[in-house]
């Protein structure tokens, strides 16, 4: 029971699945890291590039070396507030997809609201963030929340609606339910769409992790980030950029693999 | 297929009917509750200070839109451009794919100190990071829609002798425009957002601008009058791209 | 509003269930109480920090959390609603702008007795005297900066209109690197990163002072209620504050390893520069004599009379409402001498 799309998309997986080993591709990631590092070492070096424009990579390193300890709960805290945003995001943009596809009412009523909802700035309002939730780890994951259920949602609908009506047709004249269209039918149709969704929903509820740390904060990446913005301290800024990348990345990583293995199991039943 | 397309007069009952309770509730809450204007100030006094400061907000929203538009265009030629390497060379994946998701792991207002530095405070800084904001999100949408093409079309398009050029054309990209456009329609509201927030920490205009003033000077009003305006300059241009997204969606 | 609920009980039950906000409730009888800065932690707050490490609040019965500033959050605002107990605001300048809007905040001691802007300029470069700003390229901070440049332009007779005054980043650059001619700085961040960048002796610095304007900054503030409900509990917030103070001018060394506890990754060579700074500021003028947060009532009167002259204030703001100095004047004069 794979639609058409589906199946060409597990081809399209298998295909680029079969090449790496996981150790070659491992292998390949590293040699690609260090390569970067010769390469922004070798530059800043060979090009006598301003250190305040673009230190040493080493020079960096050896900074985030120096103080480990605020880098380690920094990513930590970021991480967790991260998690949570995203969690909750992504279930409840999944949900209110669903509940927008089955029920057409509430889908006119509250859609514009959630479009409109998204098209005011956070940070605009910091304090009212701290005056309702506190300096707390919730009102970090409460901004990264409310950055991430919305693409969530819009591509569920979306997916949701591309399922093909013979199809739904075809499964109700054998007397599937609601529930069984739902998760057999139209949820693994829509996965693929949901996913892309998701992916962007990992980056996303970083930023809101980080800009939500911007509002009178004690730890977290945003705070080393913002610290080192207004004191001018170049390497600390790309300290804390290199940690959020490794963040950003090692998280986008596990949704794209949790992606791998869940759109190529949904089409192997 | 899209379900937006779909718009009768119900549809847009519920959509002021929705409207209208969340105003009354907030009015409610803000008159019925006391409360002070910097906790939530009431609806209507937020028009009212949007009124009379109209023109300092339209000038400030054209400022932002600008910056957000052009950065848009350029986020958007970079993404598709990027996408489109990436199908016609598929090499260039492994290499382009994890640079760009590592650009983008960290939060564009990250690199606001140094773009703000490499391309000063004025109306430059904010195209560059709106078109990074922008820029990955189409990327990501372009080859997902690449990438959801029937491999049996093109193989049978290649067994008629299409070049990859043309199997890009002819089928990929038209398989592609749908996920394309949502992409697009979503970055719509983030490259105004990007706009605002890069203003406010260093601009000489814009609604970002206006807003950071106001906080200083405890106008909360005026800061949510500037909200309303950021807010409705986002919907036109969710709207403007949701509206060509149905014209071309409907001609393909 | 809507999605909002929504979120937030969502959220809340999945941090509950994680256990993140089943906290342990304090045993002894000390009262809660919060500190929010105008500012993330550096030497410039040293003395709060000082005093919570070595508990000097606790031992005036206040369990104490220090919250840090960032941009966009103002202290007035956190205070005035009952957010933070007590809050270090940006200067004699927002206390009147809060009580202008009607905040219930009370200022209960100053931080920094003299202005601590200053304006730099090359000592090569083509400003001599503040008559040559005109026509020039002046950058500063819209956060209360500007009032100062305003008041020093305006005592020498020059219309704002008649130089370019551009919005400042959070970098010094452009000036640096000439594209700017007057930059503003404060005597304990900005001024020690332009000097890291050039020669001491390249730079020219014009002071609100000699022009005779006086802008006391970083203002102890309360909400009305908690003046009037516990004067009790803002006496020994001062007292502990002044301990706190007094110990990091003994050992500065000491008091930057305190802030860096707090903020591992600040640069410490400019934080030890700052604190010396901050020291310079904070018993300067009427605090020489009368001791740290003395709220100096004639400069503040000027400073008021100087914003409703020039209209950042729309009404006459009643100073002893604004400025309450019967809790720092409770604290023991030789307590208050640094």
């Amino acid at each position: 029971m794979s639609s058409p799309a589906a199946t060409s998309l597990v081809e399209d997986r298998t295909a680029t699945r079969s090449i790496p080993v996981p150790l070659r591709k491992l292998a390949r990631l590293l040699l690609g890291l260090a390569v970067a590092a010769v390469i922004w070492e070798g530059a800043v070096l060979l090009f006598a590039i301003r250190p305040y424009y673009l230190p040493r990579l080493s020079t960096i390193l050896m900074a985030m070396a120096a103080t480990p300890r605020a880098y380690i709960d920094g990513f930590l805290r970021t991480l967790a507030e991260t998690l949570i945003g995203f969690a909750a995001g992504g279930a409840f943009g999944v949900l209110m997809g669903i509940v927008f596809f089955r029920v057409r009412a509430l889908r006119e009523m509250i859609f514009p609201i959630f479009v409109v909802s998204q098209t005011i700035p956070v940070i605009a309002f910091g304090a009212l963030v701290v005056l309702w939730f506190g300096n707390t780890l919730l009102a970090k994951a409460i901004i990264a929340f409310y950055l991430t259920f919305f693409p969530v949602t819009v591509n569920t609908l979306l997916g949701l609606e591309t399922v093909d009506p013979k199809q739904v047709a075809l499964m109700r004249s054998f007397g599937a339910s609601n529930r069984q269209l739902l998760l057999r039918l139209q949820l693994p149709t829509a996965l693929p769409q949901i996913f892309v969704a998701l992916r962007l929903a990992a980056s996303l509820s970083l930023v809101g992790a980080i800009v939500g740390e911007w509002f009178g904060d004690t730890t977290g990446l945003g705070v080393l980030l913002l610290q080192a913005m207004f004191t001018e301290n170049v390497v600390a800024i790309w300290g804390a950029l290199l940690a959020a990348a490794l963040l950003g990345t090692g998280f986008y990583a596990v949704v794209a693999a949790v992606e791998r293995r869940l759109v190529f199991w949904s089409a192997e039943q | 297929m899209n379900p937006a397309v779909a718009a009768p007069s119900l549809a847009v009952q519920r959509g002021i009917l929705g409207a209208v309770l969340l105003i009354a509730c907030w009015e409610g809450a803000a008159r019925g509750l006391h409360l002070p204007a910097y906790v939530l100030p009431a609806v209507s006094d937020i028009l009212l200070g949007l009124w009379s400061k109209r023109a300092i907000l339209i000038d400030a929203a054209g400022y932002t839109l600008l910056e957000a538009l052009a950065g848009y265009g350029l986020g958007c030629l970079i993404g598709i451009g990027l996408a489109i390497a990436i199908a016609l060379v598929p090499a260039l994946r492994s290499a382009i794919l994890p640079l760009a998701t590592a650009i983008n792991s960290v939060p564009v207002v990250g690199y606001s100190p140094l773009i703000l530095l490499w391309f000063g405070i004025g109306v430059s800084s904010k195209i560059v990071m709106v078109a990074m904001a922008v820029s990955f999100t189409i990327l990501l949408s372009m080859l997902a829609g690449l990438d959801r093409v029937d491999r049996r079309a093109v193989d049978l398009m290649k067994s008629f002798g299409a070049s990859r050029f043309g199997v890009l054309w002819r089928l990929r990209l038209p398989t592609a425009l749908p996920l394309l456009l949502s992409g697009m329609r979503v970055s719509t509201v983030r490259s105004v957002i990007v706009a605002i927030v890069t203003e406010m920490l260093g601009a000489q205009g814009g609604l970002g601008w206006v807003i950071y003033q106001a906080v200083l000077q405890i106008d909360f009003v005026q800061v949510w009058s500037a909200i309303f305006v950021a807010s409705a300059a986002s919907l036109a241009f969710f709207g403007l791209i949701g509206f060509l997204e149905r014209r071309i969606l409907f001609w393909t | 509003m809507l999605s909002r609920r929504h979120a937030l009980s969502a959220l809340s039950a999945i941090a509950l269930a994680t256990g993140s906000l089943v906290t342990a409730a304090p045993a002894a009888e000390l009262q809660k109480a919060s500190l929010r800065l105008k500012w993330l932690p550096q030497a410039q707050f040293a003395g709060f920090y000082v005093a919570a490490a070595k508990g000097y609040y606790k031992a005036e019965g206040i369990d104490l959390t220090i919250n840090p500033g960032g941009p966009n959050l103002l202290t007035e605002n956190l205070v005035a609603t009952g957010a933070d107990t007590f809050g270090l605001s940006g200067g004699t300048d927002s206390v009147f702008a809060a009580r202008d809007k009607g905040l219930p905040i009370v200022c209960i001691g100053v931080s920094h007795q003299i202005t601590p802007f200053i304006f730099v300029t090359r000592k090569d470069g083509p400003v001599k005297t503040i008559q040559d700003f005109k026509g020039k390229t002046v950058t500063t901070w819209f956060t209360g900066a500007n009032h100062v440049l305003n008041g020093m332009l305006a005592k020498e007779g020059i219309k704002p209109d008649e130089l370019k005054i551009q919005p400042q980043q959070v970098s010094v650059t452009p000036f640096v690197d000439g594209n700017v001619d007057v930059v503003t700085a404060t005597y304990y961040n900005e001024f020690y990163t332009i000097q890291s960048r050039m020669p001491k002796d390249s730079l020219k610095t014009f002071v609100a002072e000699d022009y005779g304007i006086t802008f006391p900054r970083d203002t102890l503030i309360v909400a009305e209620a908690t003046a009037k409900e516990k004067p009790e509990l803002v006496k020994a917030f001062l007292r502990a504050s002044l301990k706190g103070w007094k110990d990091a001018f003994a050992d500065p060394k000491g008091a930057v390893d305190t802030v860096m506890a707090a903020a591992p990754t600040l640069d410490r060579a400019q934080q030890e520069f700052m604190l010396t700074e901050v020291k310079r500021l904070m018993t300067a003028g009427a605090a020489a004599k009368n001791g740290m947060f003395w709220i100096d009532t004639d400069a503040v009167r000027t400073a008021h009379d100087f914003f409703l002259k020039y209209g950042v204030i729309s009404k006459p703001v009643d100073l002893a409402a604004a400025y309450d100095a019967s809790f720092i004047q409770s604290v023991p004069a030789a307590d208050r001498l640094p």
